[in-house]
This record gives C-alpha cells, sequence and structure tokens, in this order.
C-alpha cells in the first residue's frame, strides 16, 4: 500500500503542471472544433460577454476603426501605470512635487511609466471624442441602443473628470493654474448672479467652485479631493459604466449593422458569399429571452464567424496596437513638469488642459456661457439625439441615410465658415464691452461669441430640418457643426491665445516674460 | 474564403515588435546608458588608475555603480550631484577633468557635504540625475546652477559677509560697495532704506526667471545672466527701463550680479547660521547711524549728483535741484531742509526720506543736513523787512519773470515747482525773498536785484510771494486774474 500511495503521489507531481492547468481552465486544451470555440469563449468569465459568433461587418476595421477599444485599452494602460505610479506619488502639497520629481529622477524607469501614463490618458481622450463622433455618422444609437449612447456620454465626462483630476497631482506651475482656470469656470454662474445682483443669497458658482476645491483656493484639500477621486471614486464609476456600457453592447445585438440581403450573392470581404433568407424561428438557447435583435436571431447565420479566435485576434490586436503607440509617444516625449507651484506667480497664459481649452475660449468671451450654458445644452443635446431620431434605418453604416455625406459636408463647409469668421472677427474688432465700454454685462452674457454660434448652428440645423425633412439630416448637420466648433476653439485658443489671452499667430511670438 | 482575423494578426504581430523593441529600448536607456552610469564607469576607471596603494585600492573595490545622493532634510535638499561629481572629496583627484576633479579649495572642510549638501551654494536642480537638468538654464526649475564665480553669492545666506576672509568673497564686497558707490539707494530700498523710483531690492536674488523680463535678453534665460547683462545696460535688457546706466566694467557687473543674487532672504534652520550671521540679523534692528556724507553718497547722490549744480534730466525729463549749491546753503534754514527730506516733494520724482517711508532716522537727516550745508549757516544773514503784498500784480509779475521756467501755476518746467505743496509748507517767506533777491549761484536762477535779470522792487518780490501764498487755496490762476477771487492776505512779514 505504502508504495502504491508513493507511487501515486510521485505520479501526481509529475502530472502537476497538466492538473493545474485543467483546473484553472474549464475546457482545458486550445479548442479545436467550432463547438469547442465556442465553449472557450462562453465559459470564460472575460470572454463571455462577447457571442459566440460575430459578424464579419462588426470585423471590417473602417467600420469602427477599433475606437471603442483603443479608449478601453487606453484606460487599462492608464489602471495599470496609474497603480504604479501611486506607489511614490505621495498627494501632499509639501511632498508632491518632490515626489514626481523623485519618479522622474530615481524611480527605476519612473519617467517611462509617467510618460505612458500620461499619453494613454490623452490618447484616451481623444479617442473617446472620437469613438462618440463614429457612432453618430453610423447611427449606432439607434433603437435599441439609446441607452447606451447615454451611458457612452456618462463614460466621455468621467473621462474628461479624470484626466482634469490627474493634472492637478503634479503640483507644478501648470498644474496649480490650470486647475485654478478649471475652478473659476466651475465659479462662472457668478457672472450671471453677478449681473443680475444676486450673489450674496443664492451663489452656485461659488458653491460648485469650494465643492470641487474644498476651499476658496487651489490648495491641500483641493489636492487630497482631486487625489481621491482620481484613484478612486471616479476608476470605479468608469469601470462600472464600461460594465455596463459593455454588457449593453452585446444585449442590444451586437455593432449596430444594417439588415441582411435577404438572399443571393452579395459583396464581403473582398468575395462574393451566399447570403441566406433569414430563418424566422432560428434562435439560441438562453439567448431566445433576449429581446431585440441580435446576430442569430431572426436571421441566418451565414455572415458570422467564429468570435474565438477571429474576434479576439482583432481585439488582442487593437490592444497591442494601443499600447504600442503609448510607448512610442512615452519613449520619444516627456510629461511636462514644471516649476513648483506658486501661488505669487502666475502662468501667462494659464491654460486648462487641451480639451477644456474650447470651453476656455468662450469663457473668454463670456464665464456663464462657456462655463456652464453652453456645456450644458450641448451635453443635452448630445443626450437627446437618439430620443429625438428615431426613425430606423442606416444604422451600421457610414453616413447612411441617403443625402447625409452632402448634408455633413456642407454642414462642414458652413461651420468651418462661421467659427472662423467670428473668431477672425472678435479678434480683429472686439466685441460688446469693447464698443459700449458701459453695457451692462447681461447683454454680454446673452449675446457673445459663444451664444451666437450656437444660436447661429441651431438655426442651421433647423433650416436643414425643414428643408431636407429629415430628423436625422437635420441631427448630422447640428453634430457636424458642433465637432467644427470644438475642434476650431480647442486649436484656436492651444495654438492662437497668448499672453493676457491676446491674439498670436504662433506660440513663438509670444513675449518671453 | 480568406481568414476574416489574418490581418489583425499582422497588425498584433507589428504591434508586439514595436512594444518589445521599446521596452527593452526603454530597459537599455535606464540601465545602460544613462549619463551618470556613463561618468561612474569612468570614474572607476579613474580609481583604478590611481589605486596605487592599500586605501586606493580598498576604495576602488568599495565603489558601486548606483545612484548617490545627499539627503539634507534641514535645508529641503535631496542632492544627487554626486552621483556625478564623485571625486569631489578624493584629494587624489587634482588633476582630471570634471565631473570627476576633487571640491576646489577647503571649503568642504568647514561645510561637509553630508550636512550641506550641494544646491545651498551652487543653486541648480540638486534632485536631477543629467547635467543639463540639474544646470537648468532652460529646463522648468527656478534657480539654476550659479557659475562658479558667482557662488559666493551663497555665502551670505548663512554669513555676515564683512566678517569673512576679504579673499573668498572679494566680488560680492565690491559688489556691496559699488552698491553704495553708484548710489543705488537712491532708487531702490534695500533693508527698508532708499528711494521709490526702482523696484525693492530686498529679495532680489529669490526672484525666478517668470520674474524678469526676458525677451530681450540673449540665453541663457537665467536671472544671473539677466543681472549681468541688465547692469552693464538696463535699457537693452528691459526696452524702456527707466533705471540709469550704471556705467560699470564687466567686473564690477559681475560683482553688483552677485551681491543682488545674495539678497535672499532664505529659510535657513538656526543652526546653520553662522554666529556673525546671528549679531547681524540682532544689529540690523538697530544699525549704525550713517555719517551725513555716506547718506548723501548712498541715498542722494543717484539724482542729485555732486549736488552743487541744479541740472536738467532728460530721462525723467525732469529738472533736479543742486541741493548743495552755496546760495541755497546759506538761504534755507535747518528746517526747510528736513521738511524737504523727511515729506519729499509729492508729484515729482523727489520721495520722503523720512523714518517710516525712505528709512532714513531724525538723526542721519541732521547729518545729512550738516553735509548738505558744508559749515555755511544762515545765522549771520540779517532779515528783510518787507512791505506786504498784493497777489494779483504778484500774478502778472509771475508771469512775466518766472513762469517760463517755473510753470504755470509753478508746478515746475525746467526749474523747480514751487508750487508744490511741500515746498509752500517748508519755505519760508524771507527763503523765497532772498531767493529771489539774490539768485542762486551756478543755477539759471538770477538774482533779481542784480544787473543779470529785470529788476524787482522790493514791493515786487512781495507781490509774487503773496501770490505764490495763494496757490495751495485751490483758486485757479484764471479766478484771480479775473479778480474773481480777493487776493491772498498779505504775507510778507518777515
Amino acid at each position: 500500500m505504502a508504495e502504491t500511495a508513493t507511487h501515486e503521489f510521485v505520479q501526481n507531481l509529475k502530472e502537476l503542471p497538466g492538473t493545474v492547468k485543467d483546473a484553472c481552465f474549464r475546457t482545458g486544451k486550445l479548442p479545436e472544433s467550432e463547438r469547442e470555440e465556442s465553449q472557450a469563449t462562453f465559459h470564460n468569465l472575460f470572454l463571455h460577454i462577447h457571442s459566440v459568433r460575430v459578424h464579419l461587418r462588426s470585423l471590417n476595421p473602417t467600420l469602427t476603426f477599433g475606437l471603442g477599444l483603443i479608449a478601453a485599452a487606453s484606460f487599462i494602460i492608464t489602471l495599470i501605470t496609474g497603480v504604479l505610479l501611486m506607489v511614490y506619488y505621495k498627494p501632499s502639497t509639501d511632498l508632491a512635487y518632490q515626489s514626481m520629481k523623485d519618479i522622474h529622477f530615481t524611480v527605476y524607469t519612473g519617467r517611462f511609466i509617467r510618460n505612458i501614463h500620461r499619453w494613454a490618458a490623452q490618447v484616451m481622450v481623444l479617442v473617446v471624442l472620437l469613438h462618440m463622433a463614429r457612432v453618430f455618422f453610423t447611427a449606432s444609437y439607434k433603437k435599441p441602443r439609446e441607452f447606451n449612447w447615454l451611458v457612452g456620454l456618462g463614460l466621455l465626462v468621467i473621462t474628461l473628470a479624470l484626466s482634469f483630476t490627474g493634472y492637478l497631482l503634479p503640483w507644478d506651475q501648470l498644474a496649480y493654474w490650470a486647475i485654478t482656470i478649471g475652478s473659476n469656470i466651475a465659479n462662472s454662474p457668478r457672472e450671471l448672479t453677478d449681473a443680475i445682483g444676486i450673489t450674496q443669497w443664492f451663489d452656485p458658482g461659488g458653491f460648485q467652485k469650494q465643492l470641487l476645491l474644498g476651499a476658496n483656493y487651489v490648495g491641500q484639500d483641493a489636492l487630497i479631493r482631486f487625489y481621491v477621486l482620481h484613484v478612486f471614486i471616479l476608476p470605479l464609476v468608469l469601470v462600472t459604466l464600461m460594465g455596463v456600457h459593455f454588457w449593453r453592447i452585446r444585449k442590444d445585438g451586437g455593432l449596430a449593422k444594417p439588415e441582411d440581403s435577404p438572399g443571393g450573392l452579395a459583396e464581403w470581404g473582398g468575395e462574393r458569399r451566399e447570403v441566406f433568407q433569414p430563418l424566422a424561428t432560428k434562435t439560441y438557447g438562453l439567448m431566445a429571452l433576449v429581446k431585440g435583435k441580435r446576430p442569430t436571431v431572426n436571421r441566418g447565420p451565414e455572415n458570422t464567424v467564429m468570435s474565438w479566435p477571429h474576434l479576439f485576434w482583432a481585439e488582442l490586436a487593437v490592444f497591442m496596437l494601443t499600447v504600442a503607440i503609448t510607448l512610442v509617444l512615452a519613449f520619444y516625449s516627456d510629461a511636462p513638469l514644471k516649476e513648483l507651484a506658486n501661488p505669487a506667480i502666475p502662468e501667462n497664459p494659464a491654460k486648462a488642459p487641451w480639451y477644456f481649452l474650447g470651453l476656455q475660449e468662450l469663457v473668454s468671451y463670456s464665464a456663464f456661457m462657456g462655463g456652464l450654458l453652453i456645456p450644458v445644452i450641448v451635453l443635452v443635446g448630445l443626450a437627446l439625439i437618439p430620443f429625438l431620431d428615431r426613425r430606423a434605418g442606416g444604422e451600421g453604416v457610414w453616413f447612411g441615410e441617403k443625402g447625409e455625406k452632402g448634408v455633413f459636408w456642407q454642414s462642414l463647409v458652413f461651420a468651418i465658415a462661421i467659427t472662423v469668421g467670428m473668431l477672425a472677427f472678435t479678434v480683429n474688432f472686439g466685441w460688446l464691452r469693447s464698443w459700449f465700454p458701459k453695457i451692462h454685462q447681461l447683454w454680454i452674457i446673452a449675446i457673445n461669441p459663444g451664444s451666437l454660434l450656437v444660436v447661429v448652428f441651431a438655426a442651421w440645423s433647423l433650416w436643414v430640418l425643414r428643408r431636407r425633412n429629415s430628423v436625422r439630416l437635420a441631427a448630422v448637420s447640428l453634430f457636424t457643426c458642433f465637432l467644427v466648433g470644438f475642434t476650431l476653439l480647442t486649436y484656436f485658443a492651444t495654438v492662437h491665445r497668448g499672453p493676457n489671452w491676446h491674439f498670436y499667430w504662433w506660440p513663438s511670438q509670444w513675449p518671453l516674460h | 474564403m480568406t481568414d476574416p482575423s489574418r490581418k489583425y494578426r499582422w497588425l498584433l504581430l507589428v504591434a508586439s515588435l514595436v512594444t518589445i523593441v521599446f521596452l527593452v529600448g526603454a530597459a537599455v536607456q535606464e540601465n545602460y546608458l544613462a549619463e551618470w552610469m556613463r561618468i561612474q564607469r569612468r570614474y572607476r576607471n579613474l580609481l583604478a588608475d590611481k589605486a596605487t596603494d592599500d586605501r586606493g585600492r580598498e576604495l576602488l573595490a568599495r565603489y558601486k555603480i548606483e545612484r548617490k545622493q545627499v539627503s539634507v532634510p534641514a535645508l529641503g535638499a535631496v542632492d544627487r550631484c554626486v552621483s556625478c561629481h564623485n571625486g569631489i572629496d578624493d584629494p587624489r583627484m587634482v588633476d582630471v577633468a570634471q565631473p570627476h576633479r576633487v571640491h576646489p579649495g577647503h571649503l568642504l572642510d568647514k561645510h561637509p557635504v553630508d550636512r550641506f549638501g550641494c544646491t545651498i551654494c551652487h543653486r541648480g536642480q540638486g534632485a536631477a540625475m543629467s547635467f543639463q537638468e540639474a544646470k537648468a538654464d532652460d529646463v522648468f526649475w527656478d534657480y539654476p546652477l550659479l557659475p562658479a564665480a558667482m557662488t559666493q553669492a551663497s555665502c551670505a545666506v548663512c554669513h555676515d559677509v564683512e566678517k569673512l576672509p576679504p579673499n573668498e568673497v572679494q566680488l560680492l564686497l565690491t559688489g556691496m560697495q559699488l552698491y553704495k558707490q553708484k548710489s543705488c539707494g537712491s532708487c531702490h530700498k534695500l533693508g527698508g532704506r532708499g528711494g521709490v523710483l526702482g523696484p525693492a531690492l530686498d529679495n532680489e536674488g529669490a526672484k525666478t526667471k517668470h520674474q524678469l523680463i526676458m525677451s530681450s535678453l540673449k540665453p541663457p534665460h537665467t536671472t544671473w545672466h539677466w543681472q549681468l547683462a541688465h547692469f552693464r545696460d538696463p535699457g537693452i535688457v528691459v526696452p524702456g527701463s527707466l533705471m540709469r546706466n550704471p556705467t560699470v566694467t564687466q567686473d564690477e557687473a559681475l560683482a553688483l550680479t552677485i551681491y543682488m543674487l545674495a539678497q535672499w532672504k532664505r529659510d535657513v534652520p538656526e543652526s546653520y547660521l553662522a554666529p556673525d550671521k546671528v549679531e547681524q540679523k540682532a544689529l540690523a534692528l538697530h544699525p549704525m547711524p550713517l555719517t551725513g556724507e555716506q547718506v548723501y553718497q548712498q541715498y542722494c547722490m543717484g539724482c542729485h549728483g555732486n549736488g552743487e549744480f541744479s541740472r536738467w534730466d532728460k530721462k525723467f525729463n525732469r529738472f533736479v535741484p543742486g541741493i548743495r549749491g552755496v546760495s541755497l546753503v546759506t538761504t534755507a534754514s535747518n528746517e526747510y531742509f528736513r521738511t524737504n527730506i523727511e515729506n519729499g516733494r509729492p508729484g515729482t520724482q523727489m520721495p520722503a526720506w523720512g523714518p517710516h517711508a525712505g528709512g532714513l532716522t531724525p538723526e542721519e537727516i541732521s547729518s545729512v543736513i550738516e553735509y548738505l550745508r558744508g559749515g555755511a549757516s544762515t545765522a549771520q544773514v540779517t532779515p528783510i523787512a518787507m512791505p506786504s503784498g498784493d497777489a494779483q500784480r504778484g500774478l502778472t509779475l509771475f508771469q512775466r519773470n518766472c513762469y517760463g521756467c517755473h510753470g504755470m501755476n509753478g508746478r515746475g518746467g525746467i526749474a523747480p515747482e514751487i508750487g508744490n505743496p511741500v515746498f509752500r509748507q517748508a519755505a519760508t517767506n524771507e527763503f523765497i525773498v532772498r531767493t529771489i533777491r539774490n539768485g542762486r549761484v551756478h543755477t539759471a536762477m538770477p538774482a533779481f536785484q542784480s544787473k543779470d535779470a529785470p529788476a524787482l522792487s522790493n514791493q515786487d518780490i512781495a507781490d509774487i510771494v503773496a501770490y505764490l501764498r495763494t496757490l495751495g487755496e485751490k483758486k485757479t490762476n484764471k479766478a484771480v486774474a479775473q479778480n474773481l477771487i480777493p487776493s491772498a492776505p498779505s504775507g510778507g512779514k518777515p
């Protein structure tokens, strides 16, 4: 007996690698048949959010450009590098800057990791915006995906908030003055309450600013608030919303796509493939409980391929692409770290992070309009899109509706002309205050380049609505105007605004002082 | 059917290769190519070359390639300069190239590196691990490395430099003397004393480049380079600067720069201060009074020159009176001088120099008045009996005789502002009468009872004085001229 037990023990020891692997992976080996492939997808916590088969259209890179995946990948990169940075970072006004210097100079690869963190965050903000544009222009917000559009908007806001809160943490001049500007934007309702003289009784601006900073100035209270938001609360909210977002993609039927053609031959992946009639009764087990259109409900599975391995190769490739891009950027370009924050020496110009510079440009006309009303109008307008444009059609196709491309180009040219014209006019001729120095501030709040842009864009969209008789086309025109306005204002404030927010052709012309 | 994921597998391969290449690149850079590592490898070779005895061999054996730093919490310094400057305390490293060389002089004997660090004297970014970032000429750091010759500016942080061996801080002492010689205090405040035409210089050495106008300065854009260039020609560095060109040599500009860099009220623990510094701080509360000549040289000469002549200052477009002129000091009383010095001349560029303004004590003002007088006195002058004056007639006379130089309402022009409130308060009638009668030697002010100028009778002069007395009453020239208001009460009682 003893010998048998010893024998068994040695045998078990020998088989250890295999048995551990079997215990970890439910299928135990790489799938060989489609059945096993579907199990590999279905039986894995991380993969089962995918359907087991994926439509060829969804694998087409020019449908999505992988933007959502890049956004998610860049978040994972910031998460990992962020945890590494947390090990060395000290959120105290006395220590923060020195700990940044230590990360730069002595922590092993600290500078590289901080650069990756910073670049991944920049990529994330940019890609989230592009992803929103992609979803809009492929009409992918339409029923049943309205809710996921809203979740996406929430993710956009959280992404901006994450990036903004991270901006303060180095406690350098750049951080200090950018957050000072940012908190003054939060304070902007005061312009209106001041103008009508009710600030001493009703002061939402001051409340917002104090809520953000925990004080009237950017100090230790603000730093710890921003730190907690940046490393804990906002990532938690973001992960949660991301989970909901992914889950809804699956439940809403995968990526939006048009109906398959009802038979005959069609062009697919560069070749003619047979397309079958929809099979009205065909469903897959559990998923029959799910309402709405999915790849395999009411339709033949013929334009789909197995998710394992095709979809996962694609996802892995996009993830690695994001990693590679951020690594290359991080290798060649250092994240900025200016002098220690010094409340006595203002940065001039003090600029907010780049994605808020469009707002800062509007704030320079009217704090209330640029800091509160216009962003609220934009966010509410974006949120309403799927509920006001409810006619089905065009989902999952770039510029899918008839005449959409035309409206897009017209709106593009129109919005560029209006925005550039407005900026050029303002730079050359000033605004109401320069002409009527004693005018009441309420007039400027109501009539300024920012509010005029909103009105003109809205009017243009209404005109498209009436003329083209299509809600979708009106939405396209408005969204295009919004994109152009955002891009141009951001560009303008980044490049052409110098000290004292004066106009300069290039930053190299700024006075050096 | 083509494989739908083929292109993604290629993408994955390429992206993964790029990732690996850059990860390896970052690792190589971090672990092998860093500047400080190359320097330390060279230093190890130097150690091997010099390991001729047991001690040398032991030093070589103990030597490790690693980040080295001096942490001095009391001074808030973590100085990693020693990561590259390995040989600063090794006396054998005299004939080697930087950064391996031993620290020159015997300063480290009294200032051990582990107690003082490096940046307390040299400035620069101590935390940096590369020379470019440590030097901090063109990176985001407030206090760039000082050139070796300027390092003595930092001695003033902990020492009373006048008590140090003069050869160690020669330039700093020269700068201090030049500051007095050039009468910088006429326009600038330092230690609570000085004029107000220029900025106070109390913390000049703590300024960062963002507090100075750098646009016209050639690189490097550092504070010390700004000071150096600015002393050579203020107008070139700061366009439109009102600062008079101090006309200094290159060496003097360096000395003044060092003196400016030494003006830094740095917060250093008491235990770091030399005993003479503590004493100096205590004495600063009760400074030794300056002599009249010293006061004049440090605080008056910048505008008044030697004071014997009045002059026209083109830069400020102003008239500067010669306050040591013989006819002034024989005419004006001590009270006249004292009122003018203590209160200044509001509206002109003569600031107040009293204890709460320019910082001169009453004794020092007395001394400087004595110095201005140069021994002359008004005591022997006999009083003049004057008739009472008519202000309206005085206006006519003023317009005919005085207005050309002293300006409308006496508001100045190419001659002093005699409508100035402090002047009107300080000047007695007798002083004015005497000045008009006798004029001012060496100035454009003629004696109006001599052959040099239209003769004014005693009555004429009394009328003019009466007119001048109306100026303070906020009545316009025009109103007096049109006889809308009664003329001022007679003021001509000597």
